[in-house]
């Protein structure tokens, strides 16, 4: 099947197991794909006895994505993305830190406005000096997932902590946390120069934050001003 | 002495870090960060000096006695071995 993921076409194959999570995703264009997906690539047997092969063939297609996806300005961010009032915002951070409790709390506090629109795999992209958050198919294991471009508003990296606060990281401090939470494996360098090269991008245009945490409303509230506010910067809203 | 050419040093956001890429990037957790004097010495041993190199290396740059240099970079080389960045 041909499918359009953040303005790309990327074919994805029957046997690569991942169609189903795409349907949002068809489209009618018949241009050559910029990206191809190919099953018989996946790494099937680095994975221990354990791992299905339905998960398998998740990664492995988000893995091949993702490293294609340095070709035309982008990177995914393992993150929770969520969508108010036309900006994008992303909360990121390992597993377990709280990333889908906090934009569920962004539901909760602004109701239908706020759509989380991928919950694990968000693309993000340059395109033409502006950034740009993307569903994509690759959205984690509650299948949260709508076809959207948004403007990128803003990037915010979680942890637990006993009370509410929130501070703007330098990009010092913001890029290993960006390195951490994105693709992983270079086979070659060229891709890692790729990454660091938007990453370098990233880490001048967009406003980077570290929010303490408790799964309170409280906690919503402060991010969602807090970074309201930063980016009216990216969008030369003063 | 020679740098593994599965590191790479990259200067991101005015820091220099080191990161590992190929096989080497799998069972990789966080990035080295160099300063000033690590990237001279990095930049050497990338060429595969000696030890006595490297303290001319550092003299020659830093207003630093040889006995000085040659302990600081003792240590420069045994986190370098830690982290598996040098050639066997």
């Amino acid at each position: 099947m041909l499918c359009k993921i953040a303005d790309l076409i990327v074919k994805i194959p029957t046997e690569s197991g991942v169609t189903a999570l795409c349907g949002d995703y068809l489209t009618n264009e018949t241009s050559e794909p910029d990206i191809i997906i190919e099953p018989d690539k996946f790494f099937v047997d680095s994975y221990p006895d354990y791992v299905d092969i339905e998960t398998i063939n998740y990664l492995e297609s988000g893995f091949q994505f993702s490293a294609n996806l340095l070709k035309f300005g982008g990177f995914y961010l393992h993150s929770s993305a969520v969508e108010l009032d036309g900006k994008a915002y992303l909360f990121s951070g390992p597993s377990g830190m709280g990333k889908s409790t906090h934009t569920r709390l962004w539901q909760k506090v602004f109701g239908e406005g706020a759509q989380v629109f991928n919950d694990d795999k968000p693309a993000l992209r340059r395109i033409d000096g502006k950034w740009f958050a993307f569903g994509t198919p690759w959205c984690g294991k509650d299948r949260i997932n709508q076809n959207k471009k948004v403007p990128l508003a803003g990037i915010c990296f979680l942890k637990r902590g006993e009370e509410n606060k929130i501070r703007r990281l330098d990009p010092k401090e913001a890029f290993p946390l960006l390195m951490s939470q994105t693709i992983r494996k270079f086979k070659k360098a060229e891709s890692l120069d790729l990454l660091l090269n938007m990453i370098g991008y990233l880490l001048k245009e967009i406003p980077v934050f570290e929010l303490e945490n408790k799964p309170v409303e409280e906690a919503a509230m402060l991010s969602h001003k807090t970074m309201l506010e930063a980016s009216k910067e990216v969008f030369h809203e003063n | 002495m020679k740098i593994n050419e599965n590191f790479v040093l990259r200067e991101v956001a005015g820091s220099w870090v080191v990161i590992p890429i190929g096989e080497k990037s799998v069972d990789f957790n966080g990035m080295m960060n160099l300063n000033e004097t690590g990237v001279l010495l990095w930049r050497e041993l990338e060429k595969g000096a000696k030890k006595e190199e490297l303290v001319s290396a550092l003299t020659a740059e830093y207003d630093v006695s040889a006995e000085i240099a040659a302990k600081d970079i003792d240590e420069f080389v045994e986190t370098l071995e830690k982290a598996g960045c040098l050639e066997a």
